[in-house]
């Protein structure tokens, strides 16, 4: 007895998918002065969205919560060996090993993103700089084991886990679902996202300089 | 417990990536000399020229900033980011001693910079002309 049942509700997806765009953003403007503004905006973008994510992680839907997805090191390991095999059980939400990622991405995204802050801010130096670069590498390095587990969770249980994180929806038991989809949430995430990067882009297109000194106070507030 | 501890030794195993890197600090000198042996493998090098540097630093090679647009048209003074607008310390090595010590940051930032403003690396030749007009500010 299997139907289409609600697994991401629409906050999660927003999320997700604010992420991958400022990930990319974020990386195809990390070697160059001319978009440093705009690697700026999406560092903090990241960082927004984490701040959500992180309270979504206690008071959001079933498999949005951490306590869904933390899991001990025995049920990794159980289940990383199976994999292994091509056995490995099929979970509705994050399986043990994908929570590995998420869990490296969430901390890793939080350490990249305020070492960057501080960086921009002039503080902590050659140190600073070294830090942000390693934190950096490591979530790349991550993001590709998280994609490769994706393919591969895909294939081995002949499911479009991509689409799956687009229409929220997977083929399970219906006691499995999670009806409250949140919708409201999730177009008031994108606003907030369109909205910072349109004033950020005006602000900082029309005085660079009162800017920068802006953002220098908006992290003493900090 | 073991939850937080697999989580710990996952973070540890990403932070190990941050182990010290050895810091060996070199001369002005040092980085002249190593820019000379690349020159010298491309056909036509003479030497150096201060006034080739100063003409390149000035001049924009295709996109819109010269490496003056940052570091300003004299590189004793504080620069400012063109996009930023942050304050970037004085570039000669004469006037601020911690340029061209590091040969990781000097290999970054070359790398970095000469791509915003020539859309392609430096050739050895303009990093010796660059670095000969550099030593000749604040004599």
């Amino acid at each position: 007895m299997s139907e289409r049942i609600q697994v991401w509700d629409v906050p999660t997806r927003v999320f997700h998918w604010s992420m991958v765009l400022s990930f990319c953003g974020v990386f195809l403007t990390s070697e160059s002065e001319r978009y440093r503004d705009i690697h700026v905006m999406l560092g903090y973008t990241m960082l927004g969205l984490i701040a959500f994510r992180v309270l979504w992680g206690f008071m959001g839907t079933r498999y949005a919560r951490f306590a869904s997805f933390l899991f001990t090191s025995g049920e990794v390991l159980t289940y990383v060996s199976a994999l292994a095999r091509g056995r490995a059980e099929r979970y509705v939400g994050h399986n043990p090993a994908g929570s590995v990622a998420i869990w490296l991405l969430l901390f890793l995204i939080i350490g990249s993103g305020a070492s960057g802050v501080l960086l921009f801010q002039d503080i902590g130096g050659d140190m600073m700089e070294e830090l942000h670069e390693v934190l950096s590498f490591a979530m790349l390095a991550v993001v590709a084991v998280h994609i490769a587990g994706v393919v591969v969770s895909s294939i081995l249980h002949r499911e479009n886990l991509v689409s799956a994180m687009i229409s929220g929806t997977k083929e399970a038991a219906p006691e499995a679902g999670e009806e409250r989809s949140y919708a409201w949430l999730g177009v008031i995430m994108l606003l907030a996202v369109v909205t910072f990067w349109a004033g950020y882009s005006a602000l900082s297109a029309m005085a660079p300089a009162e800017f920068a000194g802006h953002a220098e106070q908006r992290d003493d507030d900090d | 417990m073991s939850r937080i501890n697999t989580l710990l030794v996952l973070l540890l195993v990403v932070m190990s990536g941050l182990a010290v890197q050895p810091a060996c600090a070199e001369t002005f000198g040092q980085f002249m000399a190593e820019f000379a042996r690349s020159a010298k493998s491309s056909p036509g090098f003479q030497s150096f020229s201060a006034a080739n540097g100063e003409q390149f630093f000035k001049s924009t090679h295709g996109n819109e900033w010269s490496c003056a647009s940052c570091h300003t048209e004299d590189p004793a003074n504080s620069g400012k980011h063109a996009k930023t607008s942050k304050v970037i310390k004085p570039l000669a090595p004469l006037v601020n001693p911690e340029r061209f010590t590091d040969p990781t940051k000097v290999e970054k930032w070359f790398k970095r910079n000469c791509n915003d403003v020539l859309a392609r690396a430096c050739t050895p030749q303009e990093k010796g002309d660059v670095l000969t007009y550099l030593l000749t500010i604040g004599k």
